[in-house]
């Protein structure tokens, strides 16, 4: 179960300048809503207003799919997709390292990491059962 | 009124870029309606992934002096937006004769439809950032969805594999279905994960080709080579869920609120119904969208769609042409016309008995654009 690789641009530069230090963070207005990362505006307030805020990095399971490539050559290989709720609010879709799908239930804990494609790439969040 | 249909061929078909489909659908369309290109004074123009049809058109077709002409885009729900927005011109008297088309051709040869349908992922950004956490594609995420639904109501896989089931027994009949050799529960079950809870069977097929509709009034139509097909009711709803905190992602669509409109508009009844064409990119979409739509009580799709209600000879006539999982894939094309086959009666082997009312479904994005179509036989049906 691998990330791929992706760059920045001129909307992601803050982000991925916090997941490089591991954090996570979300858009948060001033009348405290958090939105997620790449909101311009705020969900709740319509604010552009928005300032980038840390996660606390917990999450909890809001559903998953078990998606199967076909490499050129070898098996099929598994990984496990999710949308999570951060503890925040915002959900967040990436995939779930190193878990057991047939093992997984709605409401499970979950905490957020970091994983990079290769050392020039960004590092890109992913969940892991807390 | 829909008074002409034009439908290239579907599937395999090599050689020709989205722009000759859609020109080929719509000059197949006016030859069905008994009409001329240049009676055609309205042109609305949609695409697929690989693009290539374009307002451009009115220039391939020699149209000239058009009086609508537009390019739409709300996903599978655009096949419906159109004929909504051609049914507003023509009664307002913007256009008296509108096309409406789609064409498309992902498919080539030496080459898997997930090469064309999986390129998509950017490679910085916030799209890049998706897919670089594996969310690549719709497949994915409307996985997704069907597992809230799964958990939260118990549906199953073998439910959804009732759904496929039934579409291919449809597609049997039907002389345009790219895939029409019968299948069991158990081919279902024995199909390759393509992202759980889907399997193969599960997915739609991928198409070329191009599918046309013409619109226009009543008075016009009456006079033209086919039955004419009403528009009674139509409605649209985009609930803005994707890739955002909502509670009702995966659990309930845009069909919910545009449904009971659409049915409003054409004074009728869900019981009133008697043919039912729903977008199917998936089996769960359809499902999902029996719920909405009022057939069976939310949550009750899986159950519904197992009762033996489903395929031909069932008490639901339901993508009788075996839509796009086993028909031909052209978005919401394929259900719109089918549904003008079947409200014309002329569906040959597949054809409704009772074709007075045919309800039409488009969907889009991922369960995040939703058009409904109420056609009838007769204008004043139900």
């Amino acid at each position: 179960m691998t990330v791929g690789p992706v760059a920045r641009d001129a909307a992601t530069a803050e982000f991925f300048d916090a997941t490089a230090a591991g954090k996570f963070e979300l858009r948060r207005c001033p009348a405290g809503h958090f939105s997620e990362p790449p909101a311009a505006q705020c969900t709740t307030c319509a604010s552009t207003s928005l300032h980038w805020e840390a996660a606390s990095g917990g999450a909890t399971l809001v559903s998953w799919a078990v998606a199967w490539s076909r490499p050129a050559t070898g098996e099929p290989q598994p990984t496990v997709l999710v949308i999570a709720e951060l503890d925040e609010g915002p959900w967040w879709w990436s995939q779930l390292a190193d878990a057991d799908p047939a093992n997984l239930a709605v409401g499970q804990r979950l905490r957020i990491e970091f994983r990079r494609a290769g050392p020039e790439h960004e590092a890109v969040p992913v969940f892991a059962l807390a | 009124v829909i008074a002409g249909l034009g439908m290239t061929d579907l599937g395999k078909v090599y050689g020709r870029t989205p722009g000759d489909f859609a020109a080929d659908a719509v000059r197949r369309a006016a030859g069905d309606a008994g009409l001329q290109l240049a009676d055609i004074d309205g042109l609305l123009t949609s695409s697929g992934v690989t693009g290539g049809v374009s307002v451009d058109l009115q220039r391939d077709l020699g149209l000239t002096d058009l009086r609508l002409l537009s390019h739409m885009q709300s996903y599978g729900s655009t096949a419906g937006a159109m004929v909504q927005v051609a049914s507003l011109a023509v009664m307002s008297g913007t256009a008296s004769v509108v096309a409406c088309v789609f064409a498309d051709s992902p498919l080539q040869p030496e080459r898997g439809a997930g090469a064309v349908y999986g390129t998509r992922r950017a490679p910085a950004g916030w799209w890049g950032l998706l897919g670089a956490s594996g969310v690549i594609g719709a497949n994915p995420m409307y996985a997704l969805a069907a597992r809230r639904h799964m958990e939260r109501y118990g549906t199953t896989t073998e439910q959804f594999g009732h759904i496929a089931m039934a579409q291919r027994s449809w597609a049997a009949l039907n002389p345009a279905a790219q895939l029409r050799e019968p299948i069991t529960l158990a081919d279902h079950q024995a199909s390759r994960w393509i992202a759980d809870p889907f399997r193969l069977l599960d997915c739609c097929l991928v198409s070329n080709g191009g599918i046309a509709v013409i619109v226009t009034t009543a008075e016009r139509a009456a006079g033209l080579s086919q039955p004419p097909v009403h528009v009674l009711g139509w409605a649209q709803s985009h609930p803005g869920q994707y890739l955002r905190r909502h509670p009702d992602f995966g659990l309930v669509t845009g069909a919910a609120t545009a449904g009971p409109a659409a049915l409003e508009m054409a004074g009728v009844a869900l019981a009133d119904v008697d043919v039912v064409e729903l977008y199917d990119c998936y089996t769960y979409t359809v499902l999902v969208t029996l719920e909405d739509y009022g057939f069976c009580p939310k949550g009750e799709g899986g159950p519904y769609a197992a009762s033996g209600v489903l395929g031909p000879g069932g008490k639901l006539l339901l993508n009788t042409g075996g839509g796009q999982l086993s028909g031909y894939y052209m978005w919401g094309m394929t259900p719109l016309s089918e549904a003008v086959i079947q409200a014309r009666g002329h569906g040959g082997e597949r054809q409704a008995a009772a074709h007075d009312v045919v309800l039409v479904s488009g969907n889009g994005g991922v369960l995040d654009h939703h058009a409904t179509l109420v056609l009838a036989s007769e204008a004043g049906a139900a």
